[in-house]
């Protein structure tokens, strides 16, 4: 690990103030779950760590009056998992605990998962399946963005040097009637190689007002696919495998295009059958 | 340099340290306790499992300036009269140290259950991965008192062993769940009774 100078500020605003002061070689750590590794390996090698540990405020869940969900960006997956959170809501917590292994849950956070940016994690792609909205406080401000114009490649995300992530906000239950999230790994402690979510408002008739359907882990960002809201699982998942990786000559992408195909069709056969039922 | 307090196992211990300590290293390195394995340094195996504040970690990837003012409990904490440090080991100190199986049952003042549970069932061959193994066991056993098998070998999954093939593990997690729920005790320690037809 290279030296770095540890700073603990106990507001959001003294963070942000810090991030601006030491510049680019500047980074956050929440959990540091995945930032330690990077450091030991010295794939990345911070001048100073700004910790958010000492920010209160920042770990946790609360409801807005319309019912939308405001996770802090310090929470915890332990904690998530935790959480009593109702409807689709509860399916952040089943992600949550179905991820990496106990004691990396302890400390591992949302917000870290999703500045990391790893294609492979579930939580970004869970965000952007069920249109995620993320807060963001920075010197200029606060303000906000889709978690899918958040997240831009492997690693790489729209947060400014002196940016911080507060709260990722997941919509209000009314908005979807059914989400479902599927991924798939060799081992229950690895990352997914490829994961899907599918979202679901139920229309008047059989037919679905709206279907989101996201495939993320095959791509360095998650996709959203126009899938027709009518459409069956079984073709979801021809349209997923054709258009997330088209161009499938090699073995490996193959692999990934028959996990995108049939995990998507999981996905919206168990969405539409939970509508049914609710 | 930054000045760190920990309390460990009940002890305060505080040093000025380099920020790039981890906190395995603090705990072996200033806390003097090497009951906390360093296995891959990369949060694989599990074997630097410890509490801090009630909850498990793995300190090989946590900075010790993280969790300054924090409880630390590691495996030496589980068993308290083991804290007494044995300066010359003796024939004698041993022979107190080994008892016949049937006696190490967890009684407060012996081993946690989830030790006495590894010693009976033989969930030890090197030992390497055992106190990240026991940690991690003492923790999911307080929140999930009655799992199956199958809970277990998830509960165990960020801790990896290279001998004993988890079976024996998984016994021991087994006994001890029935101690900490207050079930009778089976007689003459039917471990491997439980053993059942999991595949192994």
């Amino acid at each position: 690990m290279r030296p770095f100078t540890w700073l603990a500020p106990d507001t959001t605003e003294e963070a942000v103030a810090l991030l601006r002061e030491h510049g680019s070689g500047a980074r956050v750590i929440a959990g540091g779950q995945s930032l330690l590794l990077a450091m030991k390996e010295r794939t990345v090698g911070p001048s100073h760590l700004v910790s958010l540990g000492g920010i209160t405020g920042l770990a946790g869940v609360t409801t807005e009056p319309d019912g939308a969900l405001v996770v802090g960006a310090a929470t915890t997956y332990a904690a998530l998992t935790r959480a009593a959170l109702r409807g689709w809501h509860g399916v952040l917590s089943d992600v949550a605990g179905d991820l990496a292994d106990r004691p990396v849950r302890n400390r591992g956070t949302i917000g870290g998962a999703l500045c990391a940016a790893d294609p492979r994690f579930d939580v970004p792609a869970f965000a952007v399946g069920v249109d995620a909205v993320l807060r963001i406080s920075g010197a200029g401000g606060d303000r906000t963005l889709p978690a899918g114009e958040f997240l831009l490649g492997n690693g790489l995300t729209a947060i400014g040097q002196d940016e911080i992530l507060t709260a990722v906000v997941l919509p209000p239950p009314a908005t979807w009637d059914a989400v479902v999230f599927e991924k798939f790994r060799h081992r229950v402690f690895d990352a997914a190689i490829v994961s899907a979510t599918c979202a679901l408002r139920r229309g008047s008739g059989a037919t679905p007002a709206a279907v989101r359907v996201t495939v993320a882990g095959a791509t360095a960002t998650p996709v959203v696919l126009a899938v027709d809201a009518g459409a069956t699982g079984a073709h979801a998942g021809e349209v997923a495998a054709a258009s997330v990786l088209p161009d499938a000559t090699d073995e490996p992408t193959r692999y990934r295009r028959e996990l995108v195909r049939t995990l998507v069709r999981r996905t919206v056969d168990r969405a539409r059958t939970q509508q049914g039922s609710a | 340099m930054q000045k760190v307090c920990l309390t460990v196992n009940g002890r305060e211990v505080s040093a000025e340290i380099d920020e790039r300590t981890l906190l395995l290293e603090f705990v072996r390195d200033v806390a003097g306790l090497t009951g906390t394995h360093n296995g891959c340094l990369e949060a694989r195996c599990g074997c630097c499992v410890i509490e801090v504040d009630g909850d498990v970690v793995k300190s090989c990837n946590v900075l010790a300036v993280q969790v300054d003012g924090a409880e630390v409990t590691t495996i030496e904490g589980l068993a308290p009269q083991r804290l007494a440090p044995v300066d010359h080991i003796t024939t004698q100190s041993l022979a107190g140290m080994y008892r016949p199986l049937e006696a190490v049952r967890g009684t407060p003042d012996d081993l946690h259950p989830v030790q006495a549970a590894f010693h009976r069932c033989h969930a030890v061959q090197c030992g390497f991965c055992t106190p990240g193994m026991v940690m991690v066991l003492k923790d999911y056993l307080e929140e999930n008192p009655e799992p199956t098998r199958d809970d277990v070998r998830r509960a165990i999954a960020g801790n990896l062993c290279r001998c004993t093939g988890y079976q024996h593990i998984v016994d021991a997690a087994m006994e001890a769940a029935a101690e900490l729920r207050g079930d009778p005790a089976p007689e003459g320690a039917a471990h491997g009774a439980t053993a059942a037809a999991d595949g192994g």
